[in-house]
């Protein structure tokens, strides 16, 4: 009796825990009061909605990034039939236009044999696609999405970026691990190119910072009564092309240039592996997207919808970022590919310098504003 | 009568400018696509009526003359005998290129062409159709209810059209007179019959006199195939045509 | 730079041996033992067409290529000499189908040298517009392989599209997408009519409207100029010693043009120039390209505006019907028999100078012996010596702007 009373006081306070931050959406609310009664489901329900574990797992987190994977991919395909005269995917599902197209093809992945051939690492090769979900998911922990956040610091964009520039590590590992010719050419391509985009991006980050002079993300979007891309059109052009860049998005995926080295680190990659690694770019463009709403676009500013309570800002920042990102997709059908010394030519010679000159204007702006 | 073309000088200004226009391009074209897609199994693309497609062939009109069987470039066409010895074209598809040589050589457009493009078959075997199976015309199932043609006008125009298009050709008779096998030059005639079994409707009857073969074409019979003609190693047989004059061979 | 070299003893993997592969062991070797890493690129990949290339690079340079064509090749030259005249048309149009008309042309003019056919005006006309539309898409369809090659994959889609108004035509014509196989000695197959004619006025107007949108967003696109500009350049001696024909010569400041030299069909009666750059860069050859479908536009318009009436089949050929060949086609070409001799002709197909040299022993319903040089196999010794010292990206970029066919070379 008392051991049971023991554990009904454990649950008690972890209940608490969850409740002190549940997200509050009063659309929802009389059906989570209602579970919340219920002992023991109150707990998983309470879990799922407490604020940390929502962002990172519902909402911005694991299942939204599915959901815009899927969506951007086939949002993608569409756009650039659209422009190439084709109608792209439509048969999957006509009465939708073919919108299950993504998932039918991570069915299809799902099914095919993973192949791990003879001169690969067999440890690291299957090791390091399941592994790069780390510097994925974790950044989610640091972004905030107005009414839901994981971590609260001030150096969120700061934390953010460090996770997310750890992703090309482990593309470059990936092409190590396969052993292959084209995957080390990838690689090697991979890094130079890593090279060439951090240091403008950080620049146009850091330009943001000193023209919000804060990296507290709530701060910065609370002062965006102006979107920040007006602001500093500079700092933004420079973080959209080394997003570019960064997601290996035409035209610059030179690692993976099929036409070239066959998708480079990822060549020998085959069934829901391959699958795996290919999702990578796209997450790490949402990632990205995500910040440049926040640094840009006002983040997720936007009228309040009572109804909707803490859901709302999260709604906002994501419809954003979806919007972002199909802008960005659309340079896939405007452009070829860069060569990679052109490339690297180019973020050392033009983005860069437009980075220092973003820099500038975020510090006249600054003085200006103090004055 | 030499133009000279240069590539463009590199520069800031000019590559912005490029970056600009590919841009609006492709902003324009994202507002208004110029899609040319042809839904294909729901619509159907309008072929003309010459169209090389699937071969049908009319064994009533079919004289056994062979020229399908010898022009095919692809050895396509094998002559198969039916009960009365008479032989009659059956194509393999697994060959087939579709010159359609063998119709353009048919003197009786007992093969003609068809808007027939997509066919299938259960396997290879099966592609060697037989005479009796290129008779009658295959089934087809179709979904389409939409007809498109592509119609140009500044640009391009898909009309389409709320049709069921009949994939079969009228065929008309080619111009050609007709003719017969006539056993002119009689004196080079060394006997062998060779003629008379090959005709396809016995045709050729030949008689003794002394030593002498005589050959004598039944011309209400005669379709004019020309096997016999073919097939004479001393070249008495000579296909004449008849009614028309002017025409030679 | 300078160079560090560590004294490592490497031996080539031992798959080198098992593969055919067509370069000394020695070349490995010594590849391996020096830094340089030698890339295998194709047949499968996506880059490299139906063939293999054998990349030495140093770094990210080029050292040599070697290729290692011959993947489609299908003796094109020995089944011609079992099949009869007529029946090698459709086989000698195989190495590429999308340009029949140039194709077929070749091959028919010699059987109407060595019979001597005079072909009358109208199908004179009718075969240089198959020629040209040829041309224009055999072009098109080039500059979507480049730009496939580039990873653009806009340009690759629109060229292809834009095609699809050549084949419409085509299938008026003809009655056939591709493979047309519809030149025949003494004229061609079939008259055409005027609704096609009118259609096919139309559709250069809907093809220069479309052509102007490609322009801008592939041809002058920059990060098109910057990928090809000054890469795989020749120089003029070099395309010449090299024996690069067509377009790709052109690039480089010759001026030669089968089609004027030696004129035939209706060339000389119209008015066109010939189209020739002067860097000989990778961007020179697709611009001189790009500019000969202009030419080719131009010329289909007069073609079409000056047709003669008249007839489609010379009269030194059994037809009973002198519009259209249907009835009386094997009459006609069933038993052609070329006197003895060799006969050549020289044709300018859309990537260049295509020659048909046709041996007869006169006396048999079958060629004795019939060479084909395909344009294809004419530039591959240029191509690879454009891809040296350019950087490993490039070798699609100098591949795409050759348009290196392998089947076209392979024969
Ligand atoms: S279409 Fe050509 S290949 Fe086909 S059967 Fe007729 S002649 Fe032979
Ligand atoms: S060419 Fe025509 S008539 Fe002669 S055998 Fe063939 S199908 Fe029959």
């Amino acid at each position: 009796m008392a051991e049971a009373s023991l554990i009904f006081i454990l649950l008690e306070r972890i209940l608490s825990i969850f409740t002190d931050e549940l997200i509050n959406i009063p659309l929802i609310n009389p059906a989570v009061e209602m579970l919340l009664k219920i002992p023991f489901l109150n707990v998983i329900v309470a879990f799922i909605l407490w604020k940390p574990i929502f962002h990172v797992l519902i909402l911005p987190g694991l299942i939204g990034m599915t959901l815009v994977l899927l969506f951007i991919i086939y949002f993608e395909r569409k756009i650039t039939a659209r422009v190439q005269w084709r109608v792209g995917p439509k048969e999957v599902s006509r009465r939708t236009g073919g919108v299950i197209q993504a998932l039918a093809d991570g069915m299809r992945y799902l099914f095919q044999e993973v192949i791990v051939h003879r001169d690969a690492n067999a440890f690291y090769f299957l090791q390091f696609p399941l592994i790069s979900f780390l510097p994925v998911l974790l950044p989610l922990l640091f972004i905030p999405a107005g009414g839901t956040y994981g971590i609260r610091t001030i150096y969120t964009i700061p934390a953010a970026l460090a996770l997310i520039s750890l992703i090309p590590v482990f593309i470059v590992a990936m092409g190590w691990a396969s052993n292959s010719k084209f995957a080390y050419i990838g690689s090697v391509r991979e890094a130079f190119m890593y090279f060439a985009y951090e240091i403008p991006f950080l620049l146009a980050v850091v330009a943001m910072i000193v023209l919000y002079q804060t990296s507290d993300p709530f701060e910065i979007v609370a002062k965006q009564w102006i979107p920040g891309a007006v602001m500093n059109p500079v700092a933004f052009l420079v973080f959209f092309i080394t997003v570019l860049i960064a997601t290996s998005r035409l035209p610059f995926d030179i690692p993976e240039a099929d036409q070239e080295v066959a998708f480079g680190p990822y060549v020998e990659y085959s069934g829901i592996i391959f699958g795996l690694v290919m999702m990578l770019p796209y997450e790490k463009l949402y990632l990205l997207s995500m910040i440049s709403v926040i640094l840009f676009f006002g983040g997720w500013n936007g009228p309040e919808i009572a109804i909707l309570g803490d859901l709302a800002p999260v709604i906002y920042l994501y419809i954003k970022t979806i919007v972002f990102m199909c802008v960005v997709s659309l340079a896939r059908s405007i452009y070829a590919r860069y060569r990679l010394d052109q490339s690297l030519r180019l973020g050392w010679g033009v983005v860069f310098s437009m980075s220092m000159i973003a820099l500038i204007i975020s510090v006249g702006w600054m003085a200006w504003l103090r004055l | 009568m030499v133009k000279v073309v240069k590539s463009p000088k590199d520069g800031l200004i000019r590559s912005a400018a490029g970056h600009l226009r590919a841009i609006t391009e492709v902003a324009k074209v994202v507002v208004s696509p110029g899609t040319i897609t042809v839904h294909y199994p729901r619509e159907r693309r309008k072929y003309p009526e010459n169209f090389r497609g699937m071969i049908m062939f009319d064994m009533d009109e079919c004289i056994s003359c062979f020229r399908c069987a010898h022009i095919c470039p692809a050895n396509a066409i094998q002559m198969y005998p039916d009960a009365e010895g008479r032989y009659f074209p059956g194509i393999d598809y697994a060959k087939c290129i579709f010159c359609h040589f063998c119709v353009d050589s048919c003197p009786t457009a007992a093969l003609k062409q068809s808007k027939i493009h997509d066919v299938a078959y259960r396997d290879v075997d099966s592609m060697n159709v037989s005479p009796e199976q290129m008779n009658t015309i295959p089934e087809i199932v179709r979904e389409d209810s939409v007809t498109v043609e592509y119609d140009f006008e500044k640009d391009i125009q898909l009309v389409r059209k709320k049709e069921f298009e009949n994939l079969l050709v009228e065929v008309e008779k080619p111009e050609r007179p007709e003719f017969k096998a006539v056993p002119q030059y009689g004196e080079n005639c060394i006997g062998c019959r060779l003629c008379m079994f090959s005709c396809p409707v016995n045709a050729i009857k030949s008689k003794l006199e002394e030593t002498k073969v005589i050959l004598e074409t039944d011309y209400e019979r005669c379709t004019g195939c020309g096997i016999c003609v073919r097939i004479c190693p001393t070249e008495v047989l000579i296909l004449t045509p008849i009614e028309r004059e002017g025409d030679h061979q | 730079m300078k160079e560090y070299s560590l004294d490592i003893s490497v031996t080539p993997p031992k798959e080198y041996e098992s593969y055919f592969v067509p370069v000394p062991k020695e070349f490995l070797e010594d590849a391996y033992r020096s830094d340089d890493f030698v890339v295998f690129t194709g047949p499968q990949h996506g880059g490299s067409g139906h063939m293999r290339l054998i990349i030495r690079v140093k770094g990210d340079f080029i050292v040599e290529v070697i290729p290692d064509p011959g993947y489609v090749h299908r003796s094109m030259e020995k089944l011609a000499e079992n099949r009869l005249y007529i029946q090698n048309i459709p086989l000698f149009e195989r190495p590429s189908i999308i340009d029949f008309g140039n194709y077929n042309l070749g091959y028919v003019r010699a059987i109407e040298d060595a019979l001597d056919i005079e072909v009358p005006e109208r199908a004179r006309y009718l075969r240089t517009i198959l020629a040209e539309l040829g041309r224009i898409g055999t072009h098109l369809y080039d500059a979507g392989i480049l730009a496939v090659f580039l990873g653009h994959t806009t340009g690759f889609m629109w060229p292809f599209a834009l095609r699809e108004y050549i084949v419409e035509i085509f299938t008026r014509i003809t009655g056939t997408r591709i493979t047309g196989s519809f030149v025949v000695p003494g004229g061609v197959r079939r008259d055409v009519d005027e609704k096609t004619l009118d259609m096919i006025k139309r559709m250069l107007n809907a093809l220069e409207f479309r052509i102007k949108k490609f322009e801008r967003v592939f041809i002058r696109n920059p990060t098109t100029i910057a990928r090809l500009k000054g890469v795989g350049t020749l120089t003029k001696e070099e395309a010449v010693d090299y024996g690069v024909v067509g377009p790709f010569l052109r690039a480089c400041g010759v001026e030669y043009d089968v089609r004027v030299v030696e004129p035939y069909e209706a060339y000389d009666e119209i008015d066109w120039d010939v189209v020739i750059g002067e860097d000989g860069d990778g961007y020179t050859r697709f611009l001189v390209r790009v500019e000969e479908v202009g030419q080719s536009i131009n010329m289909i318009r007069q073609l079409v505006d000056n047709l003669p009436e008249g007839d489609v089949l010379s009269d030194s050929i059994i037809s009973f019907n002198r519009k259209d060949i249907r009835g009386s086609f094997f009459e006609a070409y069933a038993d052609i028999v070329l006197p003895e001799g060799e006969y050549t002709t020289l044709t300018e197909a859309a990537r260049g100078t295509l020659l048909y040299s046709v041996i007869s022993d006169g006396e048999s319903t079958v060629p004795y012996r019939v060479r084909i040089v395909t344009p294809g196999w004419m530039y591959l010794k240029g191509f690879m010596e454009a891809c040296k010292g350019h950087r490993l990206a490039d070798l699609q970029a100098i591949y795409g702007s050759f348009g290196y066919f392998p089947p076209e070379a392979d024969r």
